[in-house]
Order: structure tokens, then C-alpha cells, then sequence
């Protein structure tokens, strides 16, 4: 065998564990969040949360746009996450939800009386366990959302990082697979009815 | 005799599931970064002299769905039902239907016996988006009201299943190579390290 290919074999194999291995916790997460979702009735009072009002004064905040006084509200309240604005604010209030997997806030603010009303939620460990499945902090139907979180960044980092390691991993697999002589008959098999499932599905014949 | 099984079995069911695999991970990089712009108006079709069952105005869940599900055969429309909204005001039933391809919203006109047929086709990547999010959770009560996500839903549950289990035979393979080791559980610590750093880092 030629040293290139016999190079590209060597490494082809070892991206594919070390891919493997490095994103196996990732991997474990996506996968049980993903049942999760797909069957609720399996947990009961999932979605039980504890909450907590209070309405504490609180100082004029500083910025110009809306973005700058909701951080500065949010680091006077001590609330950290993923902020959503309603579409529109009424005159002399800003009002927003703050959220991330274990809990999450709804703050109405007075700047006139400089006070402001916050619902905090704190969500069970089960359901911030699977908020991590769809923590992106946008929606892609809805093209006005963004993240506006350095941490959420962070984390679609690492989703879109497992993603593309599993792409690869799977391209990686064809190729180790078809240099096994004695299993292409029946790895071409396999492989030929997942894509006829899969591909109905996307075609939408089923 | 076992690393052999293993072997085996983690080429051909991995073979198998690869594209789910591929399904699952590309759809990921459009649910996180793709945006759907509003597009042309789908164009309407309107159906009339339905037979249309009553009861709208009491029956909830399976029932309803039941019930709506002999207005779509007759408006030539089949997937799932998202959700059925019955609106009092104007007796009118809104319904939208989905499947991989193709979003199609009925509004029923309950007591002229007409129907609105609004059809959207797809994209590829919306299709894949829409694949990787179903059944999901929300509306349990009536998701899998239409046999092609009954189906669907045995196949992604089956690709996690699987997934599992390639993962961790993977992990035997792995360790089965005595000169990988130490690098391999260098990677394993380093991806423990960077997965614990990340949820600290959110949920703090």
C-alpha cells in the first residue's frame, strides 16, 4: 500500500475515537435529552418549578440602548442567561425574560419609580437537564431572535463543534468500511436500507 | 470472540444509522444558525360541500383529532396535525398538517361546510429541521396522530438507542488497542473537562 493511503487509513482510524472519546459526553447528552423530549409521559412533574417573586428598588440604569440597561438591570438584580424582549415596551418601562436551563425570570421595570418586578423560576434538575438539548437561544423560524449571551455562544459552539465531529466521524466510518474487503456485502446492506428509511422520510413519502 | 461481535456490530448497525446520524447533525447547523425569511404567500385553495362532523365546539385531544382527520381525506391532505384550533366567534376550525416537504394549513368553515387549503413546500434543510424536532414535546396528547411520525418516531428512538450502543462498544474497541490508551483517555478527560466547564459555566 502506498504510504499516503497507508497515512490517511492510520489517521482516518484514530480521528474517528479520538473524535469519539472527546465528545462522548456530549454525545450521551444529546442523545438521552433527545428521548426526553420525544417522551414526556415518562416523566411525571417534569415541569414542576419552584418560583419566587420580589420587587426591589432599584437604580436608574446605565446605558443608552435598550440592550445596555437590561445588562445593567440584570447585574443589579444579579440575573444571569439568555434575554428575550417582547416586541414592543411600554413608555418609561423595560420589560424582558431572562432565561437558561435551571431557572429563569420575568423582570418589569419602573424607571420612573425605579422599581422593579421580578418572577424567578427555578427549574428541577430532569428539566434543565433537557433545556441543554435546545439551548441555542434562537429559532430559526423566527429570524428576529439572537444570542445575545456569550455562554449560549459558548455552548452552540460546542453543539455545532459535536455536530461536524459526527459528520466526519460518520464519512470517516465509509472509508474504513470499504477498505474491509470481506464486509462490503453486507455493510452495503446495512447502509442501503438506513438510507431508503431515511431518505422516505425526508422525501416525504412518509 | 466478544471484540469480534462487538466489532461487528458496531460496523453494520453504525452503517445502518449513519444517515440519521447525518440527518441529526446537519439539521443541528440550521436549527442553530439558519434563519427562514417570510416568503411568497402560499396560494389557497378553497373545498366545498364537506361533510364536516360535529361537536368541534365540545370534543378536545384524540377525539378532535379524529374527527379532523375525516375533513383532510376529503381535502387530500395527510401528515401530522400540529395542533386544532377552534375558533367560536366565526365557528371556524384551523388546523395546520405537516410533513417532511410540505406545511399545509386548513381552515374549516364549519358551518358553511368549506375549506381554505393553504399549501407551503419546504426546503431540504427545513424538511431535515423539521425531522430532527418531531415528535418532540409539545401537544403530547395528539402527536403521532398520523402514521408517518408514528414511524418516524420508532427510527429516533432507534438511532438514540443505537447511537448508545455504538458509543460505548466504541469505547470498548478503543480500549481494546493498548497503544491508544493513554492518548484516548487523554481526550476523554479532556472532553469531561470541557463538557463539566460548559454546564458550570451556564448554570452557575
Amino acid at each position: 500500500m502506498p504510504s499516503f493511503a497507508r497515512t490517511l487509513e492510520v489517521w482516518n482510524r484514530r480521528l474517528h475515537y479520538y473524535l469519539g472519546l472527546y465528545f462522548l459526553l456530549f454525545l450521551w447528552l444529546f442523545s438521552l435529552t433527545g428521548l426526553m423530549l420525544n417522551h414526556q409521559q415518562w416523566f411525571a412533574d417534569l415541569y414542576d418549578r419552584h418560583e419566587v417573586s420580589y420587587d426591589p428598588d432599584i437604580e436608574t440604569p446605565a446605558g443608552t440602548t435598550l440592550a445596555e440597561q437590561t445588562r445593567d438591570v440584570m447585574r443589579q438584580l444579579n440575573l444571569r442567561g439568555e434575554v428575550d424582549w417582547p416586541a414592543s415596551q411600554p413608555a418609561g418601562h423595560i420589560d424582558f425574560n431572562v432565561a437558561r436551563p435551571n431557572g429563569a425570570a420575568q423582570v418589569r421595570v419602573d424607571l420612573n419609580a425605579r422599581h422593579a418586578y421580578v418572577k424567578e423560576f427555578e427549574n428541577g434538575t430532569l428539566h434543565a437537564f433537557q433545556i441543554f438539548h435546545t439551548f441555542s437561544g434562537t429559532r430559526f423560524n423566527q429570524p428576529a431572535t439572537n444570542r445575545d449571551w456569550i455562554v449560549t455562544s459558548l455552548w452552540v459552539f460546542a453543539m455545532d463543534a459535536l455536530a461536524i465531529g459526527l459528520i466526519v466521524m460518520v464519512v470517516g466510518s465509509y472509508y474504513m468500511w470499504w477498505r474491509l474487503k470481506k464486509r462490503k456485502a453486507l455493510g452495503l446492506a446495512a447502509l442501503a436500507v438506513g438510507l431508503i428509511a431515511c431518505g422516505s422520510f425526508v422525501a416525504g413519502w412518509v | 470472540m466478544l471484540y469480534r461481535w462487538l466489532r461487528d456490530l458496531h460496523l453494520y448497525l453504525g452503517l445502518f444509522i449513519s444517515p440519521f446520524i447525518l440527518l441529526f447533525a446537519a439539521s443541528v447547523l440550521y436549527l442553530n444558525h439558519g434563519k427562514l425569511l417570510p416568503g411568497v404567500s402560499p396560494a389557497a385553495r378553497t373545498f366545498r360541500g364537506l361533510r364536516v362532523p360535529g361537536g368541534f365546539d365540545r370534543v378536545k385531544g384524540a377525539e378532535a383529532v379524529e374527527h379532523a382527520k375525516t375533513i383532510l381525506t376529503q381535502v387530500g391532505v395527510e401528515g401530522e396535525i400540529g395542533f386544532l384550533r377552534y375558533v367560536s366567534k366565526d365557528r371556524h376550525l384551523i388546523l395546520p398538517v405537516t410533513k417532511a416537504g410540505s406545511e399545509t394549513t386548513v381552515d374549516v368553515d364549519l358551518d358553511a361546510r368549506t375549506a381554505t387549503v393553504t399549501y407551503r413546500a419546504m426546503n431540504l434543510w427545513e424538511s431535515l429541521a423539521y425531522l430532527h424536532k418531531m415528535p418532540g414535546p409539545h401537544n403530547a396528547a395528539i402527536r403521532g396522530n398520523w402514521i408517518g411520525t408514528r414511524v418516524w418516531r420508532v427510527f429516533a428512538d432507534g438511532t438514540v438507542y443505537l447511537l448508545l450502543f455504538i458509543s460505548i462498544s466504541g469505547v470498548y474497541l478503543w480500549w481494546a488497542i493498548k497503544a491508544e490508551r493513554r492518548i484516548g483517555l487523554v481526550l476523554l478527560g479532556g472532553g469531561a473537562v470541557t463538557f463539566v466547564g460548559l454546564i458550570y459555566a451556564i448554570v452557575r
